[in-house]
């Protein structure tokens, strides 16, 4: 229960998302990524290895939604990287604050990594995040 | 019981001394401003302890940047401000210099390295955001849910105004588990930039299994990284080389940080 993060738009999109289709989020976003920890560059272009977690996008407290919602995302990604695609498809203004929340409680850092999360909060084999565009967890 | 209290007030009364200097680039006054001296507890970030930095060296940068956020760097790495001063220096200061050399700067903020931090509110909201992961991990996030705002302010003005009974008085309730099973999950992370690409690793481990105490061994054998392959190392946490038959209930309720992770920085001895 406790990691079934948001409450209303999961029981009529279980079936809608059993028929969709995962795709590939690029690695790579036209504008900066806000907070990409010290490592090495987090997709080595040449090989195509980096295991793939699946990230289901969920919008909460009126945020706005997104055609897609699961998403498979290179495990080394970070949620600094998850944001900024985010905005993007929602072409969110910079001044535009976008907030993240996991298990309904905590939002996570921008340069925790998707790996780290799924570890720790994943169920049923994906990461579920919620992203609204106002606090909604204190 | 008494004893291990004694542990807290000592971890909590770590301080390291740092020497700040203003970046040379960006000294625009005839002559270089001194060195800023200041002892700082270890436990603490950045932004909370660095207002006096601020105002002695702002005067000696052009006025154009006397807005800028300041940053600091150290062998040119710029320092995360949400990561625990101690965290910083366990992990990147490795043959123990002291007083600790510090860069200061107004210019050319590493946006892709580091968050913003435009007041010490974000610090704040970063802080209740770890106390909840922490305690999602440790109970489910239900003393924290369960918490009143008067807790949570008590936890964030206790780290801030470096007052250790005020924080306590609230943490001790984080630190609560039942006698035989210890938490759910200890809250750590695992800072080996020597083997991984990524900033820190994280991952679940409960503080008994099977009945059995698990120790600081039984966490790293579950990072799956060969930990031998660099040669001997350390598991370092507020400068202290921990023993890797320290029980984790007891290291994750003694020497977390105010933010209730472990960091956990492993060490090799310089070749």
């Amino acid at each position: 229960m406790d990691n079934n993060p948001v409450n209303e738009p999961l029981p009529d999109t279980a079936s809608v998302e059993d028929n969709e289709q995962n795709l590939e989020m690029p690695s790579h976003t036209d504008e900066s990524l806000p907070a990409i920890p010290n490592s090495a560059p987090a997709t080595p272009k040449a090989e195509n290895k980096t295991p793939k977690i699946t990230v289901v996008l969920c919008p909460v407290g009126g945020a706005p939604i997104m055609r897609q919602r699961k998403w498979e995302v290179d495990s080394t990604q970070t949620i600094g990287f998850i944001a900024s695609f985010i905005r993007k498809k929602l072409t969110l203004q910079k001044s535009d604050s976008l907030f993240f929340y996991v298990n309904q409680s905590f939002a996570p850092s921008l340069d925790q990594t998707v790996q780290n999360l799924f570890d720790c909060f994943g169920s049923d084999g994906k990461l579920i995040l919620a992203y609204c565009r106002l606090p909604a967890w204190g | 019981m008494a004893e291990d209290r004694e542990i807290l007030r000592e971890i909590w009364e770590g301080r390291l001394p740092i020497c700040f200097t203003l970046a040379t680039e960006e000294v625009s006054t005839p002559i270089a401003p001194d060195p800023f001296y200041l002892m700082v507890p270890r436990l603490t970030y950045f932004p909370l302890v660095t207002d006096k930095v601020r105002r002695h060296f702002v005067r000696c940068v052009v006025p154009e940047k006397h807005d800028n956020e300041m940053w600091l760097e150290f062998e040119r790495h710029p320092l995360k401000w949400h990561y625990p001063i101690g965290l910083l220096y366990d992990l990147f200061v490795t043959n123990s210099e002291l007083p600790w050399q510090i860069t200061v700067h107004f210019d050319k903020y590493p946006d892709n390295k580091l968050l913003k931090c435009p007041s010490k509110d974000v610090v704040e909201s970063h802080l209740m955001h770890s106390l909840k992961e922490a305690d999602a991990l440790k109970h489910k996030n239900h003393i924290m849910a369960l918490m009143q705002e008067r807790d949570h302010k008590q936890l964030w003005l206790g780290l801030l105004h470096d007052r250790f009974d005020q924080f306590w008085s609230a943490n001790r309730k984080l630190m609560e588990h039942s006698a035989e099973d210890g938490f759910r999950y200890i809250p750590f992370r695992l800072y080996v930039p020597q083997l991984t690409s990524k900033p820190f690793v994280q991952y679940l481990v409960k503080p008994v299994e099977n009945e059995k105490k698990l120790v600081v061994e039984d966490l790293l054998q579950r990072a799956n990284l060969n930990f031998e392959s660099k040669g001997p190392f350390q598991v370092v946490i507020h400068g202290i080389d921990i023993p890797l038959e320290t029980p984790l209930q007891w290291i994750s309720e003694h020497l977390s940080y105010p933010d209730n992770f472990l960091h956990l920085c492993i060490r090799y001895s310089p070749t």
